[in-house]
């Protein structure tokens, strides 16, 4: 929000297990912003395995930032 | 000066052996002419020898006149108060009633007793019966057969627990407990970011079970929970276990009954249990925060109910956490800590400062993970045996602290994803330094504890501290 109102576009990366904490998040500030879902876990994944899950998001990440609201 | 269009409110009780007592001087009074009304608290033949004697077991009338002893004289011109005087004190009455003599049988000076409306709990009452509520938050009717308790629960206001039904006499009688304002906003609980009110933390401090003296600690525990360092509404949102710890340090943790003793950590005391709880409600009922919304922790820990109790400062020896902290030991404080739960340490061996340091901090290593560092910060309450340990070989807090923080410093190479067959652990461009267990002041000491036992306890905290996540606050009570 705070980039956003200074121009910059932003936007947020989260795995599937937290749809239910962006949506409640979302309510409780009545904002929803850009975000982008990826598979969940990510936690105990090796670095091969996230790069092929930034891969695979990476197309859909930048179109979360450069397209116009 | 009284003139003789003047008249008298006088407001007795029977129960009052002063207002017995100037029962004469009152008749002598009404017989030289002087226009009084007399109000009786608790019986309306009482005083059965004057004529005009009103009812006023309802209190309405010593409570529009603020009544606080009895006898109370008013002298009124017109429907305004001019002066009045307490108790009974011939030269005060003389004045006021502007003669020369009066019930010379009677001794000098009597005090008199607390008013009926004063009595604990029905002042509040007779202020929401006749006074102006100045309560801000919504009232809400329940049907007749609706049981509040569950009107509570069906309403999505409980941790799980009962919760008192928040009734608007009990929230003015919480609010009796802070000079502050009802509507003074103390700022934006998390995560709904919404305004909190003096008021509203008393609606959840009734709810909470708290006492009316708790709420000046209910109210700082909210204020340091917003400090950016402690960083709520992270500490709220994290799948890890932690929620805050009040530590309360001062002469209030003694004036309100606080437990620092035996089971300081458990059930049993009202204070310990209820301000806890409160500061949870708080950013359950205001802040929105709960479980399966905002709150993810996968695991939570029991005290997420609450977790709240006071450092026994007992020992002179030894700075308490808020004296630590920068606070005099004659200030009231809380500080707060992101904490999970309970971790006991036994070490019924030990009895020089070395060997007891060595054993705390073999059990430290233990807190987030064994391999991990510089991760999370971690409270040890120290139970009175082994705080003796230390202060009996003349051992300050600070040089425990320093002891530990060495003896939990490990060559990264032994921390390191793989080692010990663990993939879990530190990234491999540590493997050659030396790690601290703890960054510095993440290590913490507050006493608590029965006396009887060799056995403290760690309280690890979030993996989040520091910058990048949650810091210990403390604020001072007021």
């Amino acid at each position: 929000m705070d980039l956003e109102s200074r121009g910059i576009p932003g936007g947020y990366i989260l795995t599937e297990e937290f749809r239910e904490a962006d949506l409640a998040q979302a309510r409780a500030l009545g904002f929803s912003a850009n975000k982008v879902f990826v598979e969940h876990p990510i936690q105990d994944r090796t670095d091969a395995e996230m790069a092929l899950i930034a891969e695979r998001a990476f197309a859909e990440v930048v179109a979360m930032i450069v397209t116009p609201e | 000066m009284t003139e003789q269009h003047d008249s008298y409110l006088v407001f007795l009780k029977r129960d009052c052996p002063t207002c017995v007592l100037v029962e004469p001087a009152l008749r002598e009074l009404e017989s030289a002419g002087k226009i009084l009304q007399v109000w009786s608290q608790d019986d309306p033949e009482f005083p059965g020898s004057l004529t005009a004697v009103g009812d006023d077991r309802e209190l309405e009338q010593s409570y529009h006149w603020q009544v606080e002893t009895v006898p109370t004289v008013i002298r009124l011109r017109g429907d305004k108060e001019v002066e009045r005087t307490e108790g009974w004190d011939r030269a005060a009455w003389l004045n006021l009633f502007g003669t020369q003599q009066l019930a010379e049988d009677l001794p000098g000076f009597r005090p008199g007793c607390g008013s009926l409306s004063v009595q604990p709990g029905v002042a509040e009452e007779l202020a929401l019966r006749y006074g102006t509520s100045s309560l801000q938050a919504r009232r809400i009717e329940i049907a007749e057969l609706e049981d509040p308790l569950e009107a509570c629960y069906a309403r999505g206001w409980s941790d799980g627990l009962p919760v008192v039904p928040p009734t608007e006499l009990r929230v003015i009688r919480m609010l009796a407990g802070t000079h502050r304002e009802p509507a003074e906003i103390v700022g934006l609980i998390p995560p709904d970011l919404q305004p909190c009110s003096i008021e509203k933390i008393a609606i959840n401090a009734v709810m909470a079970g708290c006492k009316p003296e708790y709420l000046p600690v209910v109210i700082a525990a909210v204020e340091a929970a917003l400090i950016d360092e402690f960083c709520m509404h992270g500490l709220l949102a994290t799948t890890w276990f932690s929620s805050p710890m009040i530590i309360v340090n001062g002469p209030i943790t003694k004036a309100i009954g606080m437990n620092s003793g035996g089971n300081a950590l458990g059930q049993g005391n009202r204070a310990n249990a209820t301000i806890g709880r409160a500061l949870q409600l708080v950013i359950r009922n205001v802040g929105g925060g709960k479980p399966g919304g905002v709150d993810r922790a996968t695991l939570g820990n029991p005290g997420k109910y609450t977790f709240c109790f006071a450092e026994d400062e007992s020992e002179q020896r030894w700075q308490s956490v808020a004296q630590q902290r920068g606070f005099e030991s004659q200030q009231s404080t809380v500080t707060l800590f992101a904490a999970d739960g309970v971790q006991g340490i036994a070490d019924q061996k030990s009895r020089e400062p070395e060997s007891l340091c060595r054993s705390l901090a073999a059990s430290l290593l233990g807190v987030g993970h064994r391999k991990f560092a510089m991760l999370s910060d971690a409270f040890i309450v120290l139970c009175p045996e082994h705080l003796r340990v230390f202060t009996n070989a003349g051992w300050s807090k600070q040089q425990v602290l320093d002891r530990l923080f060495e003896l939990t410093t490990r060559s990264g190479a032994e921390l390191i994803n793989g080692v010990d067959g663990i993939a879990e652990g530190m990234p491999e461009f540590v493997k050659d330094m030396q790690l601290a267990k703890f960054k510095p002041n993440g290590l913490n000491i507050v006493c608590a504890g029965g006396t009887a036992g060799l056995f403290s306890a760690i309280v690890p905290g979030w993996l989040a501290s520091g910058d990048m996540g949650s810091s210990p606050v403390t604020k001072e009570i007021v």
